[in-house]
């Protein structure tokens, strides 16, 4: 073999394989970490033996080493001593050292709650430690200031509770030979283990010829490796998906054994909308073969009606099938295509193709057990249910798989636990009348209904929610109009970035801020919030830091460990530490080591219950989790990394076996009435404004105020992710910069050609984006893949500048565009609407802001200019 | 003794760009450098419009311009077929640039290895521990991840590829993956009219 002058390459250098769990988004990959014999971390790749990811990782995941050695990290604790805050003023940071910052932010927390415990601000937003996400919970504080709920899912996870009692949902990959995928990027770009997932998707589509159908207003990922993109307008997705159900009805494409045995859709619903119960209030049903009411477990019932109309104990009532029917009656793929501009033609086709693929009535041995096999799913996410109506979207897009009976099914859509802890801990239970319990709370439980409200975004308000953080906003604007007692004046903060990511203009966020008596961040570098903060407590990263987790992976369950790569490289601390450490300061140890107790699921085996007045480690809370898992300790994990396994399928399909789902969520009926009689009997000012239509049992073709904007408002705007910036930031990462700036769907406002024309606007124009409650700046560029309705905004243009020096100005943010009121939230999550009316104007030159240099757009310019040596 | 190539399946390429980043990570490269790269081309008119991501690299000619082009004898062929940049002979002319059709190879500029990943004119730790194998003002490229091969292992972007894409091989063997496909898919080299003999093969 000749000579090889070029080596060694990183991964061949002298050193060590370490096994770790990647943190560069919210999920969990299994990774080896090489450190060279000086100690330097010089490659991560997938660890081959998980086999979630099986040995992949994507973009962000391979450049987690630019986080760790990023030099703008924060190296000590710092203080502000710029009294004067606002973005983009340096808070001119003094080094402090870490007695003093704890003290002095103990100090700080314990004034605020000796006053007002309600008076803080907590926006904690690390889901692989989600015992630090709880911690405010040690001193009664329900307030939440962090953007997740409402950016990711805040219709979609309640809605996942009441239907799967689980957090997210995915198709069934192994079986599935149908997958639509609505608004999301699943299996392509983005969400569940993205690279894991593509993964699977790829074999699937390749290896088993699995068909893909993609249902976005923009040609993402996922639509250009589908078989077939369905371009779509913004917003309409919930009447696609009603067209869908109306011709698979029509058609009889229907499981009516599944709708009529593992559902509630043969229950009798009455004219008030609640189910039919007789004196003991056991529900009703039709026997069709008999022609008499029964009750529902009667074992002498002949038939279950699904259809008709009948006379029970002298009232008028129907099956809830029945009731769906006469929605769908209203949604024929005609009516339908007048909102979404889908050709009824296409309708008709994929409810045909999926029903087809469904292959309803054929089962599957899997370890014993027969099951239904349904190879056809229908999966979604942000884009699609991002909407006012969002409890009627994600409704919606479950009917359609209510149609074909793949609920965790074998093929189908499944449930997906946000933490494997619950797999084994009645993450199912029989609720009444023979149906499961619906379990729509799945980051905990509401807070009881008060008025004036306690929570500072209405919390209480949403018995089906998450939290509503854009109505914070709201509510610091209009505090008369809420009743609230009191303001917040504290944040703490910690791995978020709510003045990034919070939507509502930011003008009106830089005023809440500059409203904050105190604000503490906990973070590694440098972002639009840390520049608000008094002090700074910096953490160790993900290479330095211990922990176990396991978060929404779609087809494998088990703990994944994080080890420290190398030792601190800074005068860090783990976030553990710096939360012990306050709470010791606070008083509040033994609450808070109770909270952990409880979020940790410790208390299910009581030998690992932490002790009231001590403080643990992060490798100590990771040993325990492990021990909870599969009662190996930690060094079996620094040896095996993980303890992942492919799912359990008595846990995975149908763990709900015997039980009925929620086809009708009569819930939602339930909750309005106990709200507003709550309201009503504590003179609620707010309780006339209040969307009490949007609770509905079955999903209806209402519009979404987004289509009411005033008319010269004449295009919809959408906000897009890929991989290479799913969930957190990863901007400041110089190698996801070089690939981002490259990629012409990332550097440019984004419209189809005709509609630029239409809109007398060419390929780079400098553009001012209006929408009725904000406004953002921009370049122009087209592209055929764009809804000629839609102008598309990648995520790679929203950052401002952070003193951070990766971290480009790009003219605004699209979230600036979304409005934060009630008219625009969902009454029954919270979830408020993601899709804006906008108008564009041409300027003749950039603003004044960004006529500096080193905005976005400078970058994308910088890097296209040919240069010698094929300059890339 | 093999004689390795590669063989792109564009029905599964997702255009992620982990490769890029994961050649990044093991070759060191500084800033707005690539060995690999991930190109999307948008084709049709809407609705009937898609896009195609290709991945490209080096592609190993059997008859390669660079290597004919090379002056100092730096650019050179292994027995194998990975075509090799000596960085030590390397005298950063840049012919081999110009005459590589496929737009492969990058100058590495001296202040690359000054400013930093960065861009604060300070390297790494990382960058520390990774630049001393090239000579600043060289012109270089992919090399296959040779030092990985020649250990047994796949190139970088191999392994990290979400959807395995990415498939290395032994061409002369009939039996490898990457012959298999050529062969069952029917695998075209980029712009064949170049005849240069390609080592990477497109299927899809």
């Amino acid at each position: 073999m000749s000579a090889n002058p070029q080596s060694p390459q990183n991964s061949l250098k002298s050193g060590r394989w370490m096994r770790s769990t990647c943190k560069m988004c919210l999920h969990s990959c299994g990774t080896i970490m090489h450190v060279t014999d000086e100690g330097v971390v010089n490659k991560i790749e997938g660890d081959p033996t998980n086999p979630s990811n099986n040995g992949k990782l994507c973009p962000k995941g391979n450049s987690a080493i630019m986080r760790h050695y990023d030099p703008k990290r924060f190296k000590q604790p710092l203080k502000r001593t710029n009294p004067n805050k606002g973005p983009g003023v340096d808070p001119m940071w003094e080094p402090i050292g870490w007695e003093e910052a704890l003290d002095l932010v103990a100090g700080e927390l314990k004034k605020t709650i000796e006053d007002d415990p309600r008076k803080i601000l907590p926006s904690l937003e690390d889901f692989q430690k989600m015992h630090i996400w709880n911690w405010p919970l040690a001193f009664g504080n329900r307030n939440c200031f962090q953007s997740g709920g409402t950016m990711c899912g805040g219709a979609y996870h309640p809605v996942n509770g009441i239907v799967h009692s689980a957090f997210a949902v995915a198709n069934d990959v192994k079986h599935c030979n149908y997958w639509i995928n609505d608004g999301t990027g699943d299996g392509f770009s983005s969400h569940l283990h993205a690279a894991a997932q593509s993964n699977w998707v790829a074999n699937a589509r390749i290896d088993r010829g699995m068909r893909c159908v993609t249902i976005e207003p923009r040609l993402s990922i996922s639509a250009a490796k589908s078989e077939e993109w369905i371009p779509i307008r913004p917003a309409t997705d919930r009447h696609f998906a009603l067209g869908l159900c109306h011709v698979m009805v029509a058609e009889e494409l229907c499981d009516y054994r599944f709708l009529r045995k593992d559902t509630n859709a043969p229950y009798l619903v009455g004219p008030d909308g609640y189910f039919m119960r007789n004196a003991d209030g056991k529900i009703y049903v039709w026997d069709s073969a008999n022609n008499c009411a029964k009750t529902w477990d009667d074992e002498t019932v002949g038939k279950l009606a699904l259809e008709g109309t009948y006379q029970v104990d002298g009232k008028e009532c129907q099956p809830a099938f029945q009731k769906f029917r006469n929605i769908l009656d209203g949604c024929s793929p005609e009516e339908m295509e007048k909102i979404t501009t889908v050709p009824a033609d296409t309708v008709r086709r994929v409810a045909r193709e999926f029903a087809a693929a469904a292959d309803i009535g054929a089962t599957i041995e899997i370890d014993g057990r027969t099951l239904p096999l349904r190879p056809a799913g229908y999966n979604y996410y942000r884009g699609a249910q991002g909407h006012k109506h969002g409890f009627q979207t994600n409704h919606a897009f479950k009917m359609v798989n209510f149609m074909v009976g793949n609920i965790d099914t074998p093929g189908g859509l499944m449930g997906v636990t946000l933490d494997d802890q619950w797999i084994d801990r009645s993450h199912v239970e029989l609720g009444e009348n023979g149906m499961m319990k619906p379990n729509p709370h799945q980051l905990g439980p509401v807070p009881p209904f008060a008025y004036p409200p306690n929570s500072y975004d209405l919390l209480e308000y949403f018995p089906i929610g998450l939290h509503p953080p854009h109505l914070n906003l709201e509510v610091f604007l209009n505090p008369e109009k809420y009743g609230v007692e009191y303001k917040p004046d504290v944040m703490v903060i910690c791995h978020s970035n709510p003045i990034w990511a919070l939507q509502g203009p930011r003008e009106k966020w830089f005023e809440f801020m500059a409203s904050m008596r105190f604000i503490v961040v906990c973070d590694i570098i440098p972002t639009e919030t840390t520049q608000w903060a008094d002090v700074i407590l910096p953490a160790h990263d993900a290479l330095e830091s211990w922990n176990m987790t396991m978060i929404e992976p779609p087809h494998t369950e088990g703990m994944c460990m994080r080890q420290p790569a190398t030792a601190p490289l800074y005068d860090t601390k783990s976030e553990e530490d710096i939360f012990y450490e306050l709470s010791e300061r606070m008083g509040i140890l033994a609450a808070y080591n109770e909270v952990i107790n409880m979020i940790l699921g410790f208390h299910h085996k009581p030998e690992l219950m932490l002790e009231p007045d001590k403080k643990y480690t992060d490798k100590e809370i990771a040993r325990r989790r492990g021990l909870l898992w599969n009662d190996k300790d930690i060094d079996w994990y620094i040896e095996h990394g993980h303890s992942v396994t492919e799912r359990r399928s008595d846990k995975w399909y149908r763990p709900w076996e015997g039980m009925r789902l929620h086809f009708y969520i009569e819930d939602a009926l339930k909750e309005r009435d106990t709200l507003k009689a709550n309201m009503e009997a504590a003179n609620v000012p707010f309780r006339h404004d209040w969307s009490w239509l949007d609770y509905q049992p079955l999903p209806t073709a209402i519009l979404d105020p987004v289509h009411e904007e005033p008319p010269e408002y004449d295009l919809y705007s959408i906000f897009y992710k890929d991989i290479q910036m799913n969930f957190g930031e990863s901007l400041s990462n110089p190698w996801i910069k070089d690939i981002v700036y490259r990629d012409p769907v990332h550097i440019a406002l984004i419209l189809n050609p005709k509609t630029a024309e239409a809109q007398k606007l060419v390929q780079g124009d400098i553009v001012r984006i209006d929408s009725p409650y904000g406004r953002l700046f921009g370049r122009i560029g087209t592209s055929e893949g764009m809804h000629p309705d839609t102008l598309g905004v990648s995520n790679s243009l929203s950052r401002a500048k952070t003193g951070h020096s990766k971290v480009a100005h790009a003219g605004g943010h699209y979230n600036d565009l979304l409005p934060y009121d009630l008219r625009n939230t969902d009454a029954v999550t919270g979830q408020p609407e993601t899709v804006c009316k906008v108008k564009i104007t041409r300027l003749d030159d950039w603003p004044e802001v960004l006529k500096n240099g080193g905005t976005v757009y400078d970058i994308v310019d910088e890097i296209s200019e040919p240069g010698k040596g094929r300059k890339h | 003794m093999a004689r390795y190539g590669m063989v792109f399946d564009l029905r599964r390429c997702i255009g992620c760009n982990a490769c890029v980043v994961g050649c990044k990570q093991e070759n060191t490269l500084p800033d707005g450098v690539f060995f690999t790269r991930t190109l999307s081309e948008e084709y049709g008119v809407f609705p009937a419009v898609n896009r195609v991501y290709i991945p490209t690299l080096c592609n190993h000619c059997e008859d390669a311009p660079c290597e004919k082009v090379c002056p100092s004898g730096a650019t050179y062929t292994r027995e194998d077929g990975i075509v090799m940049v000596d960085a030590d002979k390397c005298i950063g002319c840049g012919s081999c640039a110009v005459a590589c059709p496929y737009d492969q190879r990058t100058e590495l500029s001296k202040d690359l290895f000054t400013q930093g990943l960065f861009g604060e004119g300070e390297l790494t730790p990382f960058e520390e521990q990774g630049y001393s194998r090239f000579t600043p003002g060289m012109v270089t490229k992919c090399d296959f991840c040779s030092g990985r091969v020649d250990a047994g292992l796949d190139p970088a972007c191999v392994v990290t590829c979400p959807t395995d894409a990415r498939i290395f091989g032994d061409l002369d063997d009939p039996d490898s993956k990457a012959s298999r496909l050529i062969r069952e898919r029917g695998g075209r080299p980029p712009l064949p009219e170049k005849n240069t003999s390609p080592k990477v093969f497109y299927v899809d």
